[in-house]
């Protein structure tokens, strides 16, 4: 405790370091992941679904599926090292977690997207069609709204997972509240350690439950 | 006719040889209808007579292979498919509601989608929703926290909404229960009197479309049109084989439907205390409550509503423990009762009446 207090402020700096490191790798990592997973979902022009239905788009789904999976297999370490490389940047720019981050959160979120895609209901999308909606305009005032809540559930993993994986990257030298276990164990300093154990665990506690109620406020209409 | 139509043609829709194929399997075969403005066609057969499909190259949900289809004189392939579908309202099975709007959003997309304003696009929806019997209280719940007959009232005021002078309703009643279906029923022909839009109604069910077509066209397997015209014309002279298999065993008693009642003699209460009966009529604030017989009470049979068809009047005959009907005004007072021999004469007069004859 006494340690925390002595470095409230660098705690904190290091706190808003981590927060950084995992929002935007999932902000980024859903972007992406929403179009590849939405052109994976085949749909014929009255919003049906072509999967189960030819074997064409049957392929075309699983390749982006397991693709995405696999992405998930590269440990992350061999990631974040490999990132200045291709990237170009120096081996210490939070660039590299960003982008490194990014692709664990595509790998995960492609996935939900797929299914969050395939749980909206062909009929509502059918009734879509029929009162005259076109296909842009009824995927982003149909089709979308109704694939948050599987969509959300997916998020909040992907948040999660990621807010822990942000930590390995003090590793390679880039802050975040995983600097205080890669500091606390060349010193030999436990309350660091736990500072930095405990101060993830909060932060992701609070993300996942924010997600929640914003979650919760976008499906209000699911609740009968 | 109703002579409320603008345009010159009496016939709001008119398939012109129209074919659709899957591949090789022909879902409608060469089909030429024409639909009268302002009125209600059923399209009624058993499942996979190509009656959907028929209704979807519509709107084009569906395209047609070859031959036309003029939607007000025009071919429906010379606007865009959004304009079509937005000029027309369609009802499906499941109402379709979009599950993140509100009652009121649901009923406005359409004008919404026309660019009419947020505001008077609700100030329409909330009236559209008084037309179709839903209490405007409900108009900021979601779809999930309506009931089945509820949703698919919403269904219908969606659909009326943008003033569409054609209804599109694919199978709207069968996926809710007989009680509510017959509220729907009673409601479209009430809605119907007062708006004379023209409908295109989906069924698989005789009885549906006997109840609610001006006219009623009958498909059999294969897509073709088996037959075209009032439902008492089918039910009298079916086409063929097919169609009078398919109207079915009690087409007889259908068509008691089309006649009505008013020969058949209302004894009054009091009679119940002749020889013909030990039963006795239970009546409780001047409404019946069953029959009580060796003290006990059994639940009554199907009333006889006040002005009701010849076949409500037999229902009520024959459905009845006693074998006694009961005749009640719309209030559900007890009129009367209705005896056996008195509704079976009055078919038998409606017969005579039909074909002209004496014997």
């Amino acid at each position: 405790m006494n340690w925390l207090m002595n470095n409230l402020p660098y705690v904190g700096q290091l706190s808003a370091l981590h927060l950084l490191q995992s929002i935007i790798p999932v902000i980024a990592g859903t972007l992406i992941s929403i179009p590849i997973a939405r052109l994976a979902v085949g749909r014929r022009r009255d919003g049906r679904s072509t999967a189960g239905h030819t074997a064409g788009s049957a392929f075309k789904r699983g390749a982006v599926v397991n693709t995405a999976a696999l992405l998930y297999t590269i440990p992350s370490l061999a990631l974040f090292v490999l990132m200045p490389l291709v990237l170009g940047t120096s081996i210490t720019s939070p660039l590299n977690v960003y982008v490194a981050l990014t692709i664990y959160v595509v790998a995960m979120m492609v996935r939900s997207a797929v299914d969050a895609f395939e749980s909206v209901s062909p009929v509502t999308l059918e009734s879509a069609t029929a009162m005259g909606y076109k296909p842009v305009r009824r995927f982003w005032a149909v089709e979308l709204p109704l694939a948050v809540p599987v969509m959300l559930a997916g998020l909040r993993v992907a948040l999660v997972s990621n807010i822990s994986m942000v930590s390995v990257g003090a590793v390679i030298g880039i802050q975040s509240l995983g600097t205080l276990f890669t500091d606390g164990l060349r010193r030999n300093l436990p309350a660091e350690i736990i500072v930095g154990i405990v101060g993830t665990v909060v932060l992701a506690l609070i993300l996942d439950r924010l997600l929640a109620l914003i979650g919760a406020w976008l499906t209000r209409w699911r609740k009968a | 006719m109703k002579d409320t139509d603008v345009l010159d043609s009496p016939n709001a829709i008119e398939f012109k040889s129209v074919t659709k194929k899957y591949g090789d399997v022909v879902a409608v075969d060469n089909l030429n209808l024409s639909i009268p403005r302002g009125k209600i066609t059923v399209f009624v057969g058993p499942s996979g007579c190509g009656k959907t499909t028929s209704l979807r190259m519509i709107n084009r949900m569906v395209e047609h292979t070859s031959g036309e289809i003029l939607v007000n004189g025009e071919p429906n392939t010379a606007q865009e498919p959004h304009k079509l579908r937005r000029s027309m309202g369609y009802v499906l099975q499941q109402a379709g509601l979009m599950p993140h709007r509100t009652i009121v959003d649901n009923i406005a997309t359409v004008p919404r989608l026309n660019g009419t304003s947020a505001k008077s696009a609700r100030t329409e929806a909330l009236q559209l929703m008084e037309t179709v019997g839903l209490d405007t209280s409900l108009a900021k719940r979601y779809p999930a926290q309506l009931s089945g007959g509820q949703a698919q009232r919403v269904g219908v005021a969606r659909a009326l909404a943008s003033n569409s002078s054609i209804l599109l309703m694919d199978e709207p009643f069968s996926a809710v229960d007989p009680v509510v279906r017959q509220d729907l029923q009673k409601e479209l022909l009430r809605l119907q009197s007062e708006l004379q839009r023209t409908i295109i109604f989906v069924t698989h069910d005789i009885d549906e479309a006997v109840l609610l077509g001006d006219y009623v066209a009958v498909f059999a397997v294969g897509g073709r049109l088996a037959q075209f015209g009032t439902p008492e014309e089918i039910l009298r002279e079916p086409a063929d084989d097919f169609v009078a298999s398919f109207v079915g065993r009690d087409r007889g008693m259908r068509r008691l439907t089309f006649a009505g009642a008013s020969d058949v003699k209302i004894h009054p209460l009091t009679s119940q205390h002749t020889p013909w009966q030990q039963w006795e009529l239970k009546v409780e604030d001047g409404k019946p409550a069953g029959w009580i017989i060796d003290g006990r009470t059994i639940p009554g049979g199907s009333l006889f509503v006040e002005g009701g068809t010849l076949r409500d009047a037999l229902d009520s005959v024959l459905s009845s423990p006693s074998g006694v009907g009961v005749a009640v005004d719309r209030n559900g007072k007890v009129l009367g009762l209705l005896k056996s021999e008195d509704v079976l004469a009055a078919t038998e007069a409606e017969r005579h009446r039909r074909y002209g004859v004496n014997a």
